[in-house]
């Protein structure tokens, strides 16, 4: 019996206590992303006589991962550990929304009701920079608007005229 | 003898072709314009700026990467010494001398001799580079997809046991990192696997994607969190740039041992350039006659570290260029540009493209005397770029990033993939688990695969063929080991914990 658990005294079961979060909970997310890729990858051929089909693999993997991932989890119940940090949601939020706005709008967008024509690189670029902006507490107005042109000019001098890339510069070129 | 003064002329001949130099010249320039922004690694780096490489020539491109390489770890070198932030793994230690000579005035001196360190070390392991290129290469000939999958899998515990986690949690990581190099088609069949029948991952998902997310965004989402807290960037001029005669005398032997220690670790798989760092520092201080020296800003302790990681950082093209198989992930960026230009990196480049093998390795020490040359007199403009403010810098980062993932395929949903990457990074990040051997992994995945599955077929699903191949059973016999010594020490704590409930 390993000494970790602890019996409630009214011998009800087990009752577990998480006692390192950061363990446990990252074991389990490992262990749902193996669940999804063994399903994922239920209905490729597997070994066929001595040759691996294409579905081995994964398959062999992602239960290796299962395992580890429960091994994970399982340190997560016996030992301690820190708790999980709090997630910020401004930075990641702004961010993101920076990168899928740039995304969205240099080839255009066509997501059901929402369509963007192909705006090209450089409002593309000065767009996501501004809304990166807003990531951090510091921002100022003027400040960023000269960095968001300064960079948007390098960018398309680096890409466009140094490297030859071929880029839509504006929406209507 | 004679064959090898013959193989680095014609190395030096391709590399001297001013076009060559003047790339040579410019990836090391802008490597260590990028790789001096703090919070960005050496990976991170050569990943931003593979795009721009896409444009040259296959020799040129690959010259220009190299360059790139050295400067970017060079500028993470700097960014140690002068902000005490390290870039990535190898320039921890830097920081420890490195930052305390920088606050006794001695900046200078210090940036100095890490230019000086590295350059000598450069020279060395460039010489061992290519003599050791042909003896390597004929051993690559006994590999079968046995001995190619066990060394792989050495490369990856190697990755493992370096890992600052639990080594639980780094297995945990390569796994995840095997199976996200499995989506996409399948070498052998070309069925979509976990591809959720999206159209954009029937190719797979793309390594520099990976790599922008996990090293790029989910640093800058990482950053943005930690309060502004007053970055310790040394102020005013950085006189003395040149040491002084004592300098070099107290530093000469540890750059010498330093060079000794990267080369021979550098060769082997999984992450040689931070261990050999850490070794260098560590013997340095063990020999020195003043040990209470050393984190006070001792020279020694930036010379002895600064060689390591560059000779590792050099050596680390051996496996790549002899065995086609990336050590790390920078070369596994490499492996992606060699690619992208119709190379297949192994032993084959070495007879079928000399010119491009010797001459990659000739503008290695190209690279190297680049960066004596162009980093001793920019100090000051470094120095001036890590005054950017944050609140500037991320955005900036944020949009070349875009744009450079954009640039590789024209494809939007390569930029999203990334972003998505990115928060899978932040998320990683606050479980403790390290992206580094999820990387390598991710970049080995594909190759073990093939080799797996073409051993296994050799030997008609008998699966004991790796333990009977006497290299093989080697290479598995040393992974084995690696691990056992690296668990001991933590079933040991966890058990004393245990015990003293």
């Amino acid at each position: 019996m390993s000494e970790g658990v602890r019996t409630p005294p009214n011998g009800g079961g087990f009752r577990f206590k998480v006692r390192a979060p950061r363990d446990f909970y990252g074991g389990l997310a490992l262990i749902a992303l193996a669940i999804v890729a063994i399903w994922t990858s239920g209905d490729l051929p597997g070994t066929h006589g001595f040759a691996f089909g294409p579905g081995t693999a994964p398959r062999l993997f992602a239960g290796l991962l299962a395992v580890v991932g429960a091994l994970v989890a399982l340190t997560g119940l016996f030992f301690d550990g820190p708790p999980i940090e709090s997630y910020a949601i401004r930075g990641p939020a702004w961010v993101l929304l920076a990168i899928l706005a740039f995304a969205g709008m240099i080839r255009g967008l066509n997501l059901g009701p929402l369509t963007i024509p192909p705006l090209g690189l450089v409002p593309s670029t000065f767009a996501a920079f501004m809304i990166s902006i807003f990531g951090s507490t510091e921002m100022r107005w003027l400040e960023s608007l000269i960095a968001a042109v300064a960079m948007t000019a390098f960018c398309v001098g680096l890409f466009v005229y140094l490297l030859q890339l071929p880029f839509q510069l504006w929406p209507w070129v | 003898m004679s064959e090898l003064l013959a193989n680095l002329a014609l190395g030096f001949s391709v590399a001297a072709n001013p076009y060559n130099i003047g790339f040579c010249l410019l990836g090391a320039l802008v490597g260590t314009l990028v790789g001096v922004l703090p919070g960005i690694g050496t990976v991170a780096t050569v990943a931003m700026l593979l795009p721009i490489t896409f444009g040259l020539p296959p020799v040129g491109a690959l010259i220009m990467l190299a360059g790139i390489y050295y400067g970017a770890q060079y500028g993470g070198s700097t960014t140690s010494v002068l902000v005490n932030i390290p870039g990535e793994a190898t320039s921890v230690i830097t920081c420890l001398d490195g930052h305390q000579m920088a606050r006794q005035g001695r900046a200078g001196a210090a940036l100095s001799i890490a230019a000086i360190g590295s350059f000598f070390a450069g020279c060395v392991s460039t010489v061992l580079v290519a003599a050791l290129g042909v003896p390597l290469t004929s051993i690559a000939l006994l590999f079968g997809p046995a001995e190619y999958f066990s060394l792989m899998l050495l490369g990856l515990i190697f990755a493992v046991v370096l890992a600052k986690g639990s080594v639980l949690r780094s297995i945990a990581m390569v796994l995840t990192g095997l199976l996200l190099s499995m989506v996409g088609s399948d070498l052998e069949t070309g069925a979509g696997r976990m591809t959720f029948d999206i159209a954009e991952l029937s190719d797979g998902i793309g390594f520099t994607n990976v790599a922008m997310g996990l090293f790029g965004f989910a640093e800058i989402i990482r950053n943005l969190e930690m309060s502004q807290e007053s970055r310790d960037i040394v102020k005013g001029k950085i006189s003395g740039l040149m040491p002084t005669r004592q300098d070099l005398i107290d530093s000469s032997g540890a750059i010498a041992r330093g060079t000794i220690m990267g080369s021979l670790l550098g060769i082997l798989p999984g992450g040689g350039a931070v261990v050999a760092s850490f070794a260098a520092y560590t013997f340095e201080k063990r020999i020195s006659k003043h040990p209470e020296r050393f984190g006070h800003g001792a020279i020694q302790g930036v010379a002895a570290p600064e060689s390591a990681n560059n000779a590792a950082a050099q050596t680390s093209f051996i496996p790549l260029l002899t065995l086609g198989i990336p050590p790390n992930a920078v070369m596994a960026l490499m492996v992606g540009a060699m690619t992208i230009h119709g190379i297949v990196p192994g032993p084959q480049v070495m007879t079928k493209q000399p010119e491009l093998f010797w001459g990659m390795i000739a503008s290695m020490w190209l690279g190297n005397l680049m960066l004596v040359v162009i980093n001793l007199p920019l100090v000051g403009v470094w120095v001036s770029l890590l005054r950017v403010p944050y609140r500037l810098l991320y955005p900036s980062i944020i949009v070349f990033c875009c744009i450079g993932i954009y640039s590789i395929n024209n494809s939007p949903t390569d930029v999203v993939i990334a972003a998505i990457f990115g928060l899978f990074g932040y998320w990683l990040n606050k479980h403790d688990f390290e992206p580094a051997p999820l990387v390598l992994a991710f970049v080995l995945g594909p190759l073990m695969e093939e080799n797996l599955r073409r051993a296994m077929l050799i030997a008609r699903g008998d699966a004991t063929v790796f333990l009977t191949r006497p290299i093989s059973a080697g290479l598995i016999a040393v992974a084995a080991g690696l691990l056992v010594i690296a668990a001991l020490p933590m079933i040991r704590k966890r058990r004393e914990e245990v015990f003293v409930e």
